[in-house]
């Protein structure tokens, strides 16, 4: 299966949270790729800690794939080639889990013809070898986006599927942001159908993620007063008034990772180590995490039976 | 066969095989399989059904010009072709596999196009081979710019599997190999040896041969398609049996709960194999008779057979007693 | 590889082989335009014809030394591109200014039979068989500059795509013909264009670069020979032109239609067309096994036929259109 994650706006968590799913997939036994389509920001490799993996990929990576420079785009496999102590230390029987990185230095581009059928190619063969294909899209209604719905929509795509997940954070101008990537004009859903999907099966396979969001009831906020509180309260409730009457409402949430500290300081993947010995990172964070890894191949959350 | 004669004798033959699974449900009957593997709309394509379901399409070329590869650095220009073919072995196992050979000296100036054509899959050298550097370096990869015949195996196998033919439903996750290989003639009057068979990454294996003069290089990548063919397939199988988990164990905390009406995981990840992988071993089905004793090296030492029945045997064992009711078990299946 | 004795025939290949004269030479290649301008264009364009005719045929009996040539004639129509008129009124008015002028027309064949004859599609196997000419620096990945639908004898100027954001787009450079010698004469060829409903239509060059190897014996088809020609028994020609056979022989004790080499008398306005021709010929991969039967039988006949397909055939372009 494929899962493409975009977002509006930056700074909504989009890139670390996937990584952060995709990773948590791995240890559950999956095969799965992690494919850096942030073509204007190709960052993906700090995230999963592979630097030195990194060098010498200037030219091979997916900028040069989808430009025909090079007909395979590097994969980096994390468990061998990471420099995090916990990641090397792999599992056993973890899935393999590769990233394949954008060019490093690479930006946005015009996509035509042959990167789109360069692009089926690649997905089609992610699909043969992985059981999750997660796809980190540059933010905004950007070339990524365009590219990956004219690829679905193709007849050689047919058969595999896919989820989309919009990242957001939870405030009222995220809200309106993601609800307009979606819903609005030249939103996903629009340029999806205009690029051959069918509205109702598109709409039913996207899903949203509250990133980064404050728990009143969390000890974080423990030293609040009364007033600041009730004010936090009050903002909650009107957020999810707005984010229903703008169609991004409960039902269609996948999950809700809470506000986490270390993830504010610096992108990275969160272990069990982080929560368990050095208790660096919340165990909620984890949990969530765990909680939407698991859904996304759960068909009771994607309005199935 | 093409006209070898009118070309200067090769003191070296280099290629490289991919190999993959067909990207369909169900495997190509011998029509839709000469179907998929029609290169070229007036050359038939060679469809064989004994001893196992096989096709391979016509050679096509592609013209390089361009430094070869060399262990020491030395920068020999060289102009071409490439032959490159595909073959799909029991409409299952899909293979591009791309090879030249090369004379030991060639005109130290560019000839017309038209000399290089009528030599299909003879890479001439500007003056004089380095064979040993050139052979060492084409197994280690060569730089950025030099010959990359992988690339050219790739190109045709990135053309097949857009075919509208391929419903893109692969019947299990496996990962394509490359194989490398290299032959350089034997010592006269000996017969073909094969020097050394590497795993040299998770998907590269590299492989180099000694064989008579007069061997054609279509011969030796036709033996280098069959040990592909069988390398892949041993490594399909063990990374099957590698990820999946036998017995009751404790149940992993972070693993996801199989529901309760599916099969059990074991069943549904070793039935593909059953379906599309267990019939396929058949070393030496389309092997030249002079080449066919170079397996009996693998057989003794690795032991290729010996790992594949093991195999086999394995995965029968698990369906066996997955198919007694768990009530009835005296004992859990354990590996 | 050693005998086998257990043998399936779909899995072997073999070539047909097929009659051979010395020289085909071919009286004219008339589009509908041409005939539409009247029997006097014709007769002007016969007239013209008839003394390089004769000095081919010179020059082929020089070259065959002691024996006679054979040689045969031939005549192309084109029915491809636009339709005029009919068989049963074109073909009786073409014998006979031909004969007028002292020439005879030992074939006459149409266009579209080297689109495709019969159920063989005829182009599209040659367009299977190009293999580009690779510039210096093409090390197997698929040059960026190959466009589906054309050929050229070299390296296109890089066209001016977007570039990556905040990079620079890459300054202009010429196009560079690959055998060049000091300076380029770049040449970019049209093999085909695909109409909107998906229709392929074949190129005027690449028509004839497909009629140059039809002539030459050296198209196949599985083997098979492919424009097979077909006697004329009847008296009359039919009122369609699909009711023509591609290929057929007027002169019952004509030569063999294909020949070791050609030569095409044609006015000049066909001098960039033939160019064309030329750079697709260079760039063919001919079908080895009739390639070699045709230089292993004009060896035997102490004509040997040059290595290069191209260097095969002839042209005497006279002026005018």
């Amino acid at each position: 299966m494929l899962v493409f994650a975009a977002s509006d706006k930056g700074g909504t968590g989009r890139s670390v949270t996937s990584a952060n799913l995709a990773y948590q997939r791995a240890l559950t036994g999956d095969h799965v790729a992690y494919v850096d389509f942030d073509f204007g920001s190709p960052t993906a490799a700090a995230v999963f800690d592979v630097p030195s993996a990194m060098r010498g990929t200037e030219e091979q990576g997916l900028h040069s794939y989808l430009e025909g420079e090079v007909t395979e785009p590097v994969g980096i496999d994390i468990w061998r080639q990471t420099e995090h102590p916990v990641l090397r230390a792999r599992q056993n029987q973890s899935g393999r889990l590769v990233l394949y990185p954008g060019d490093a230095g690479g930006g946005e581009f015009a996509t035509g013809e042959d990167a789109l059928e360069r692009c089926i190619d690649l997905f089609l063969r992610l699909h043969g070898e992985f059981d999750l294909v997660v796809v980190d899209l540059s933010a905004g209604r950007s070339y990524a986006v365009d590219l990956v719905l004219a690829a679905t929509a193709h007849p050689r795509m047919r058969n595999v599927p896919y989820r989309w997940l919009v990242f957001h954070r939870w405030t009222h101008q995220h809200v309106i942001a993601a609800a307009g990537l979606v819903h609005k004009e030249n939103g996903i859903v629009r340029s999806g159908v205009d690029r051959g999907h069918d509205e109702q099966t598109l709409q039913g396979n996207i899903r949203f993620v509250r990133a980064a969001v404050p728990d009143p009831e969390s000890p974080l906020w423990s030293q609040v007063s009364h007033a600041q509180e009730a004010w936090m309260q009050a903002c909650n409730k009107a957020l999810r008034r707005l984010a229903a009457d703008q169609r991004i409402g409960d039902s269609v949430v996948l999950g809700t990772v809470p506000l986490e500290p270390i993830l504010q300081w610096r992108e990275q993947l969160i272990t069990e180590d982080d929560v368990l010995s050095t208790q660096i990172a919340n165990k909620e964070t984890l949990e969530a995490l765990e909680e939407i890894a698991r859904r996304l191949t759960d068909d009771s959350h994607w309005g199935r039976p | 066969m093409r006209p070898e004669e009118t070309v200067p004798r090769a003191v070296l033959a280099c290629g490289e095989v991919r190999t993959c699974l067909l990207p369909a449900g169900q495997a190509l009957d011998s029509r839709a399989a000469a179907q998929l593997l029609r290169l070229r709309a007036d050359e038939r394509v060679l469809v064989s059904e004994r001893p196992n379901l096989y096709g391979r399409s016509p050679d096509v070329l592609t013209g390089v010009d361009c430094p070869l590869p060399s262990s020491n650095g030395a920068r020999v220009r060289a102009v071409g072709t490439v032959a490159a073919r595909a073959a799909l072995t029991e409409g299952r196992v899909l293979q591009t596999s791309a090879y030249f050979r090369v004379p030991a000296t060639g005109p130290d100036h560019r000839r017309p196009w038209g000399h290089y054509l009528v030599r299909p899959a003879v890479v001439e050298p500007f003056g004089r081979l380095p064979r040993d550097a050139v052979a060492e370096g084409f197994l280690g990869g060569g730089r950025h710019g030099d010959l990359d015949v992988g690339l050219i195996a790739a190109g045709l196998q990135t053309r097949l599997l857009r075919h509208p033919l391929l419903d893109q439903r692969p019947p299990l996750r496996s990962r394509p190999t490359r194989l490398r290989w290299v032959a350089v003639p034997a010592p006269d009057g000996e017969g073909p040896s094969l020097e050394r068979f590497t795993l040299a990454e998770a998907e590269l294996r590299t492989v180099r041969l000694r064989v008579p003069e007069g061997t054609g290089s279509a011969e030796v990548a036709g033996l280098c398609d069959d040990l592909a063919l069988h390398d892949w397939l041993l490594t399909t199988l063990v990374r099957i049996l590698d990820g999946i988990r036998l017995g009751p164990g404790e149940p992993a905390p972070r693993r996801r709960p199989a529901a309760a009406d599916d099969l059990p995981v074991v069943v549904g990840a070793l039935r593909p194999a059953v379906d599309h992988l267990l019939h396929l071993w058949m070393p030496r089905a389309r092997v030249s008779r002079e080449l066919a004793p170079l397996w009996d090296v693998l057989e003794d030492e690795p032991g290729f057979t010996r790992q594949w029945l093991a195999l086999v045997q394995r995965v029968r064992d698990q369906l066996t007693l997955h198919a007694i009711p768990p009530a009835r078990r005296e004992v859990e299946p354990t590996p | 590889m050693t005998e086998a004795v257990f043998r399936e025939t779909t899995a072997e290949p073999r070539t047909q082989s097929v009659p051979l004269a010395h020289l085909s030479l071919e009286l004219g290649h008339f589009y509908m335009e041409d005939f539409e301008a009247g029997p006097d264009h014709l007769r002007r364009h016969l007239a013209r014809v008839r003394p390089w005719a004769e000095a081919a045929r010179a020059a082929a009996a020089d070259r065959a030394g002691s024996t006679r040539p054979r040689i045969s004639t031939c005549f192309l129509i084109d029915d491809y591109f636009t339709r005029f008129s009919s068989p049963a009124e074109l073909v009786p008015l073409l014998l006979a200014e031909a004969d007028r002028a002292g020439l005879s027309v030992d074939y006459l064949a149409r266009e579209s039979g080297c689109a495709v004859t019969g159920k063989v599609p005829v182009a599209e196997a040659v367009a299977g068989r190009i293999v580009e000419e690779p510039p210096p620096g093409s090390y197997g990945h698929r040059p960026p500059a190959a466009q589906t639908g054309w050929l050229a004898n070299g390296v296109r100027s890089p066209t001016a795509r977007a570039p990556q954001a905040m990079r620079k787009a890459a300054a202009w450079q010429p196009p560079t013909e690959t055998a060049a010698r000091r300076h380029s004469v770049f040449l970019d060829v049209e093999l085909w264009n695909d109409t909107p409903d998906g229709q392929r239509v074949w190129s005027c060059p690449f028509l004839a670069a497909v009629w140059q190897l039809a002539r030459l014996g050296l198209l196949r088809h599985q083997g098979d020979a492919v424009l097979d020609p077909h006697p004329h028994t009847d008296a009359a020609f039919p009122d369609d032109w699909d009711e023509l056979p591609a290929l057929i022989r007027l002169n019952p004790r004509a030569a063999p239609f294909a020949a070791y080499r050609t030569c095409s008398v044609l006015p000049n306005r066909f001098l960039p067309v033939e160019h064309a021709v030329r750079v697709i010929l260079d760039q063919t991969d001919v079908d080895p096994e009739a390639l070699r039967q045709v230089a292993e039988r004009s060896a035997r006949e102490g004509v040997p036929v040059p290595a290069s397909v191209a260097d095969r055939i002839s042209y005497l372009f006279y002026e005018g259109s």
